[in-house]
């Protein structure tokens, strides 16, 4: 298994492989070279080690600094495994994940509070990622805390850019509705002024009526912070919405890649042509 | 063959599914779209005498010449997975983690007199039926080996075993993976022998379904044939809906429904839409009835 630890691919762009060497304004902003993470199954013979599971071959990806780039994939398609590798929540088995030009791979906790700072994720299901005994105003600077960085008027600002009032503050998540909880969710990820946000299956949990305010109030956050998006999901429609760029990945691999429009053009894999085709839409009967 | 009038569902003082009427023929497919909250799966549990302690159901729902409504829990239990029986959305929790599936495909058969010898025979036979692979070895599987889109076929393997006039479907995709859900949607479409199809997706219940009721709020605001209703809808909830489901290019906003789905019970007096509506005005404090023939809408401002 090749180590590229230390080493820059050869297409890494040139100042990449030092830590802290000036990060380029205008190299990609985050960049895998052929990760790979296996698991291993916990052993089920006291002789032979436990079977091992390849959640991702070899997957490369280069974000651009402001770009909007969706993961399209179903259950097992390692878009989750895929998603904490990029993170840093998990380390690959090899492979170079670079956020800014500084390589991921091996840093402790404390290294990784650039990433912390700058990279901030909305979760599918705000029941789940939100404190339930924890008030709106502490789960939203919960991410300043955690970083040491005033709180000040941050709260009433945040929860006025994601369309919540202030008196939202005082309240417990159970008290908001799914699309009101996501909105508190992106209004946390918000907080430590990330450059990138990382959304993983944002709207999957929504009412149809409510999916549209979400997807437009992303739309408008991305475009007035000029954020750079990663959005996961298994809805390749959503995506084509919300993304200019693709990777549609299936057992483990990114099958395809391009320009979203394209790819739902003319998809060239096959698996994507089985995925596009699985698609309900409501034109087939009207 | 199913006929549904009147049907109300209230937990003590809140009424959660109010007047709801439809009738389903042998072999028609009718979907029941809805937000959470509008009241689409309580009337189904209704249907099938499952409602959960402190919740009742009034009016009346008849399947051929049984009464479903307000009859002794030892009648239908004769009923339930005989002539009417249910998928739901989520195969693990309704599949026994214990039990193999063969057996637990063979137990719904058992239950109502089939000899058990020959209700594990036909377990096989019916896991065939449902297009699992292998089902001889399928059937000696526990729920935890399967697959997701493989539970769901076990769990409509047992819903047909004892051969339903009716058969009603909540959400049984909404878990699967799109290529999965559309295998689903073909086998539930081929083998169902009447349907009740439950779902808040519109593009799946227009692959699957001939008929639409349209819930909101715990009231049928529209119904109607679904190419009809999808083409031309009526209710301005209906049309919001439909909006919503369109995705439209990039960088075009997406429409939207103003608000949220209230909590039941918070609902407006009147028209049910009124607080959401963009066209709400005085009339709609007077709740409007379900008019029309065949496509029918209970609105006061329908849409052209």
């Amino acid at each position: 298994m090749p180590s590229h630890a230390g080493t820059p691919a050869p297409d890494a762009v040139p100042d990449a492989d030092s830590g802290l060497a000036g990060s380029p304004e205008t190299g990609p902003l985050i960049e895998a070279r052929d990760v790979t993470r296996v698991y291993r199954r916990p052993r089920t013979s006291l002789t032979r080690p436990g079977e091992a599971v390849h959640a991702l071959n070899g997957v490369s990806l280069t974000v651009r600094r402001g770009e909007r780039f969706g993961i399209v994939g179903e259950s097992g398609s390692g878009k989750s495994t895929l998603l904490r590798l990029l993170c840093a929540l998990d380390q690959p088995t090899s492979g170079v994940i670079r956020f800014d030009g500084q390589d991921l791979a091996g840093r402790s906790e404390r290294r990784l509070r650039f990433l912390r700072r700058s990279l901030q994720i909305v979760f599918q299901d705000p029941m789940s990622s939100l404190d339930p005994r924890m008030r709106v105003r502490d789960l939203v600077a919960e991410p300043l805390v955690a970083l040491g960085e005033p709180v000040g008027g941050r709260v009433a600002d945040l929860l006025d850019e994601v369309g919540l009032p202030a008196s939202a503050a005082d309240r417990y998540p159970h008290q908001f509705s799914g699309g009101q909880r996501q909105r508190i969710a992106i209004a946390r990820a918000l907080a430590p002024r990330p450059k990138v946000l990382v959304a993983d299956e944002p709207v999957s949990a929504l009412d149809v009526s409510v999916r549209g305010q979400i997807l437009n109030l992303l739309a408008d956050l991305v475009d007035e912070l000029g954020l750079t998006l990663v959005f996961v999901s298994h809805d390749l429609s959503v995506v084509r919405h919300v993304c200019e760029t693709v990777a549609v990945m299936n057992g483990g691999e990114i099958v395809e890649t391009g320009p979203v429009d394209d790819v739902w053009a003319a998809p060239r894999h096959p698996y994507t042509r089985t995925l596009l085709e699985a698609v309900p839409t409501l034109e087939d009967v009207l | 063959m199913l006929s549904v009038e009147g049907l109300s569902v209230s937990a003590e003082s809140v009424r959660l599914v109010r007047e709801v009427s439809f009738a389903i023929a042998p072999g028609e497919r009718v979907g029941l779209i809805g937000e959470s909250g509008s009241g689409k799966s309580l009337t189904a549990l209704a249907l099938m005498g499952l409602l959960p302690e402190g919740v009742t159901a009034t009016g009346t729902a008849r399947l051929r010449e049984h009464d479903l409504l307000g009859v002794p829990e030892g009648r239908l239990k004769r009923l339930r997975g005989r002539d009417v029986s249910m998928v739901f959305q989520e195969p693990m929790t309704a599949l026994n983690p214990l039990m193999r599936v063969g057996a637990q495909v063979a137990e719904v058969m058992t239950l109502h007199g089939e000899p058990a010898a020959r209700a594990r025979e036909r377990a096989v036979e019916l896991l065939d039926r449902v297009r699992l692979p292998r089902p001889g070895q399928i059937a000696r599987a526990y729920p935890h080996q399967l697959s997701g889109g493989q539970r769901q076929r076990v769990m409509l393997a047992i819903a047909l075993a004892n051969e339903p006039d009716l058969l009603i479907c909540d959400e049984p995709t909404t878990a699967l993976d799109v290529t999965v859900q559309k295998q689903m949607l073909e086998l539930i479409a081929e083998v169902a022998p009447a349907l009740l199809f439950i779902t808040h997706d519109l593009a799946v219940v227009a692959s699957i379904c001939e008929r639409v009721l349209v819930m909101y709020g715990g009231r049928v605001v529209e119904t109607g044939p679904i190419r009809e209703v999808f083409a031309r809808p009526r209710h301005r909830y209906t049309e919001g809906l439909l909006a919503a489901s369109r995705l439209t290019p990039r960088g075009t906003r997406l429409p939207t429904i103003q608000g949220s789905v209230p909590p039941a019970g918070r609902f407006p007096d009147g028209c049910v839409f009124r607080n959401r509506c963009p066209q709400a005005g005085p009339a709609c404090e007077t709740e409007p009835t379900l008019t029309g023939d065949g496509h029918a809408f209970a609105c006061w401002h329908p849409g052209a």
